[in-house]
């Protein structure tokens, strides 16, 4: 595509201008040249739009080892293995069942409100088909569609059988994420604040810009019915009620996982734009959607730190010491909380939300305990509670310039407290209904029916033991050679109280 | 960039009136400013895209070095980290001074590049620093992975003069031959005699840098012989377990996240177009590549995790993390170049492939504390074969130029010359890197200055060599605990119990 141009060539065209065959001709090569000049841009819209969501997907899926750390050095050492795994095998299972439907699911288009259908996405068999839905699309919503069945392992961790993960975590990421976010994303979806055909919920659409609702809620109330149903860790609440804290075994783990989750919340939450080449206003042309994505950045890391030094002086007054673990959980609370609005909110507006998190997280945290409902990761209490706030925050918070120019509108409604009235909290609300309802309802009879058939939590003398030991070939660490079980790779540990039993149960 | 671009004929029909030569100068001198701009916005695109995938790549090295510190025993940590660092390092400095001119520096014949030592006459038309940085990260990970079938028993020393040797030249030749514009089987070779019509298509280095690094590594292996105990006297194979599965996982995810440097990225550019003005270009090509790669280590990871469910009866998290790796390997050679579905395919055998290897290495008495060369040599090999299966002719076309009748993929009816130039290459490489570096590791041994000693060897590397044990957990100061050269008698009671939970 050559914008070259001969200037002699074309003053001759264009000297006989009387003569209108040769001013047409000239006409004609200036258009051409300006279309060569658009396909050009074009192209580099693409491969600028397409680097942007590409990098964006890699930090995503860093959130998967961040996860996987962050749980790995949250539960103790005799079940560290059996809890990597499943953040591997969350990845991996992920891949496939979202590749066959999962995606199709979410994002099959031209479709209905419920769920996505269109063939050609099933197994990407007719991609990419028009610009917007590349493969770098597919690649970023995989590693959002995982994300959300890690956050479920930590709920149920220490506790639940291998078989179980696998199962969860495909149906899952290949169903019942994927429709939440048909609802809440896609083009077709009936609370979608992007519905093509106009026909938005109150007029406005529900606003989850990175999914506080679709993946964090998901994840969270999955997780919470998981625990529910399978019931505290043996040792966590004594019999006189009291709890007991199972200490992470490892500190140094969980920081590098949160800072990893901080890492990368930077391609989940600006990356959730999809392009970043596009202007706002002609008058003002450094202003443009990479605008936007640097505020959300801002947003992002403005609500984290507000939430961990919220929780670092509340833990401080409550506990009496500095917590880094109880900071590393309030910081991510406060991630789980901005990303619904990080995108259409002031960056104060941000401290605020943060700030709450922080206490949102401390109050659920209570009541788990009043309850005796254990999460080894607070995953219910952080993913699904801190992500519940932040819905409501996105209704009360939400700027009119900023969601009208990332929904591209005018006049939609906007946050309460920001003069937007009441449509946009009230889309919100329901959106928090119907997503605590559906994964209720989804998730809540498959751990059920595996709770009945005996297929979810393991024996009270694996759990004792320690998974590693009895299903995952022995202890993650050996730090001595006479840790090295290679001559007796079964008879080595000593759980708590009790000598080792012989030879452990290899049920799956 | 707002307003559309777009031209009414008859408008601009009237308005060019008599004073023509002015008008054409000021519109031929717009266009060629536009066309100026639009070159610099490509080349900064392109090296932007080309350094953050250099910048991952490089976090493969992290990866790497967590994945073998957490494979060894704890009492080797620091030796196997340090030579990791020291890969990099001296990898630096070796392949800025010599590699890449051996590798690139061309006009140049088939066999090895001439030009651009220590980046002379650089930046050129045909590549810039970010070229150099990128290049330099695929070649100190070929280093690396040679580093893990030596672990735990090799002097520092040896690491040295291997890691220098491999990355200043056995590699930078062999790059040279696959990818330069000049190489006698490269599928870039501009002077259009293509090996059998096609040169052999590595896109990433399944043979470039994986067989390279595992071929190199099994020589090593080979010739200082297993670790102390990993075979006993009635040649039963013991399992010599690594000290930290946390390390092995972290490993793990972030050679995965660095692949998604490493194979996309080797495309170098992403602003190219195929159809211009459409969806059509090299962007959707390099999310493909992320995709393929995606799947097929996801579809080995799921593999191993029933093969070995089935094999020894539990699921094993080291053997998924080593299974997914294998399958990454494998789509290495081709990812650019097949379909999704073929990728979930290259990944399913790659699994096979490395149970299999594994069991050979057992049965024939190879020890490889890594694995490293039944991953990398072996998935690595199945790679380039698969690439020869599946190759699909039009992404062969928008990648390695037009070719009318380009030979592609056998099962997608491209004939058997892919296969064939395939082949070659990995009997080639074997060769070469078997006639370099086994001699080389072969006058290592005879002047003594391959293997450690036995009572070393049973001490930890850590505690004879690298200034004591890597972890201390306690601050009671037992005597072996401490900072100190002084060798520790291996088989006495430990003092400070064993630990069992690191805090």
């Amino acid at each position: 595509m050559d914008t070259t141009c001969s200037a002699k060539d074309l003053a001759v065209l264009l000297s006989s201008s009387s003569n209108s065959t040769s001013s047409l001709a000239a006409a004609t090569f200036l258009c051409s040249q300006f279309s060569n000049i658009s396909n050009k841009l074009s192209d580099t819209t693409y491969a600028v739009d397409n680097t942007y969501l590409l990098f964006s997907a890699y930090l995503v899926f860093a959130m998967q080892l961040g996860f996987a750390m962050l749980c790995a050095g949250s539960v103790r050492a005799k079940n560290t293995m059996n809890i990597m795994l499943t953040n591997v095998l969350d990845a991996a299972a992920g891949a496939i069942s979202y590749y066959l439907f999962g995606f199709a699911f979410a994002f099959g288009t031209p479709s209905n409100g419920f769920i996505g259908r269109h063939h050609s996405f099933f197994a990407l068999s007719s991609y990419p088909e028009r610009p917007g839905a590349d493969f770098s699309f597919f690649l970023y919503q995989w590693a959002f569609a995982i994300a959300a069945a890690g956050i479920t392992s930590g709920s149920i961790a220490e506790r639940t059988q291998f078989v179980a993960y696998l199962i969860y975590s495909s149906f899952l990421t290949g169903f019942v994420y994927p429709t939440v976010s048909h609802w809440f994303w896609s083009t077709d979806g009936w609370a979608s604040a992007s519905r093509s055909d106009n026909n938005l919920l109150f007029g406005s659409g529900a606003i989850d810009f990175a999914g506080s609702g679709v993946v964090h809620m998901v994840g969270g109330i999955a997780g919470l019915w998981g625990a529910l149903i399978e019931g505290p860790r043996i040792g966590r609440f004594d019999r006189l009620g009291r709890s007991v804290a199972l200490r992470g075994h490892s500190a140094s783990l969980v920081v590098l996982g949160t800072f990893l989750l901080w890492f990368g919340w930077y391609g989940f939450n600006p990356g959730s734009f999809l392009t970043i080449l596009k202007g706002y206003e002609k008058s003002r042309p450094y202003y443009g959607q990479w605008s936007a994505v640097g505020r959300t950045a801002v947003t992002t890391t403005l609500a984290g730190c507000t939430s961990a030094l919220t929780t670092l002086f509340s833990k401080r007054l409550l506990a009496g010491h500095w917590n880094v673990i109880d900071v590393c959980n309030g910081l991510l609370g406060g991630f789980a909380a901005i990303t619904s609005g990080c995108a259409v909110v002031e960056p104060w507006a941000a401290i605020v939300c943060g700030f709450v998190a922080s206490w949102v997280l401390i109050g659920f945290n209570l009541l788990a305990k009043k309850l005796k409902y254990d999460d080894p990761l607070e995953a219910a209490q952080l993913h699904g509670g801190c992500g519940a706030w932040g819905v409501i925050f996105t209704g009360l918070f939400a700027t009119k310039r900023y969601v009208n120019e990332v929904y591209s509108g005018d006049g939609r409604p906007y946050g309460l407290l920001m003069g937007g009235g009441g449509k946009l909290l009230a889309a919100q609300l329901v959106q928090i209904l119907v997503i605590i309802g559906w994964v209720s309802v989804t998730m809540g009879p498959l751990f059920y029916g595996l709770h009945k058939m005996n297929l979810l939590r393991i024996s009270r003398e694996d759990e004792m033991a320690g998974m590693d030991m009895t299903r995952h070939g022995g202890f993650a660490y050996a730090y001595n050679d006479e840790d090295d079980l290679s001559v007796k790779p079964w008879g080595k540990v000593e759980p708590t109280s009790r000598s080792s039993t012989p030879t452990p149960p290899l049920t799956a | 960039m707002s307003g559309a671009l777009s031209c009414s004929t008859t408008d601009l029909a009237v308005l060019l009136g008599p004073n023509a030569t002015a008008a054409a100068d000021y519109i031929c001198g717009q266009l060629s400013a536009v066309n100026n701009k639009f070159t610099d916005v490509a080349f900064a695109v392109d090296n932007t895209y080309l350094l953050f995938s250099a910048y991952l790549v490089f976090s493969m090295q992290l990866g790497f070095a967590m994945l073998c510190a957490g494979s060894v025993r704890a009492k080797n940590t620091m030796n196997i980290m340090l030579t990791n660092v020291l890969d990099a390092a001296a990898g630096g400095l070796f392949y800025y001074l010599f590699g890449y001119a051996f590798a690139f520096g061309s006009p140049s014949n088939g066999f090895i590049g001439k030009h651009n030592f220590g980046l002379k006459d650089f930046p050129s038309a045909s590549g810039d620093y970010s070229n150099f940085l990128y290049q330099w990260a695929f070649a100190i990970a070929a280093a690396g992975i040679t580093s893990g079938s030596i672990a735990e028993r090799t002097q520092f020393v040896a690491y040295l003069i291997y890691s220098s040797f491999l990355t200043g030249f056995v590699y930078p030749v062999v790059s040279h031959w696959f990818w330069s514009v000049d190489g006698w089987a490269s599928p870039f070779r501009t002077d259009g005699d293509l090996l059998f019509s096609t040169g052999a298509i590595d896109f990433a280095g399944s043979g470039v840098v994986h067989m390279v690094g595992g071929i190199a590594g099994l020589w090593g292996a080979l010739i200082e012989g297993p670790r102390l105990g990993r075979f006993d006297n009635g040649g039963r194979a013991i399992a010599l377990r690594g000290h930290s599965a946390s390390l092995v996982v972290l490993g793990t995810f972030l050679l995965w996240f660095g692949w998604y440097g490493f194979n996309p990225g080797s495309f170098n550019k992403i602003l190219v177009t195929y159809e211009s003005g459409t969806i059509n270009g090299q962007w959707s090509a390099v999310g493909r590549t992320a995709v393929t790669t995606t799947l097929a280590g996801c579809t080995a990871a799921l593999t191993t995790l029933f093969g070995k469910r089935l094999l020894s009866g539990h699921w094993n998290v080291t053997d998924v993390c080593n299974g997914l790796l294998g399958g990454f390997a494998a789509i290495t050679g081709g990812c650019s170049v097949v379909e999704p579905w073929a990728a979930v395919i290259c990944g399913f055998v790659a699994a096979l492939v490395l149970l299999g290897c594994n069991k050979l290495a057992e049965k024939l008495k190879y020890d490889d504390p890594l694995q490293a060369a039944q991953l990398h040599g072996g998935c690595g090999a199945w790679g380039l074969i698969f690439t020869a299966l599946f190759a699909n002719e039009k992404y062969l076309n928008q990648i390695y130029g037009e070719k009318p009748g380009r030979p592609h993929g056998l099962f997608m009816g491209g004939g058997g010359k892919l296969l064939g130039a395939q082949l070659i290459q990995i009997l080639v490489i074997t060769g070469w890197v078997s006639a370099t570096m086994g001699t080389l590791f072969f006058i290592l041994k005879k002047m003594k200055l391959l293997r450690i000693s036995a009572e070393d060897e049973m001490a930890g590397m850590d505690m004879t060599r690298h200034g004591g044990f890597a972890y201390m957990y306690y601050d009671d100061d037992e005597s072996h605990k401490a900072i100190q050269l002084r060798k520790v008698e291996h088989r006495s009671p430990s003092p400070s119990g064993v630990i069992t939970t690191p805090v």
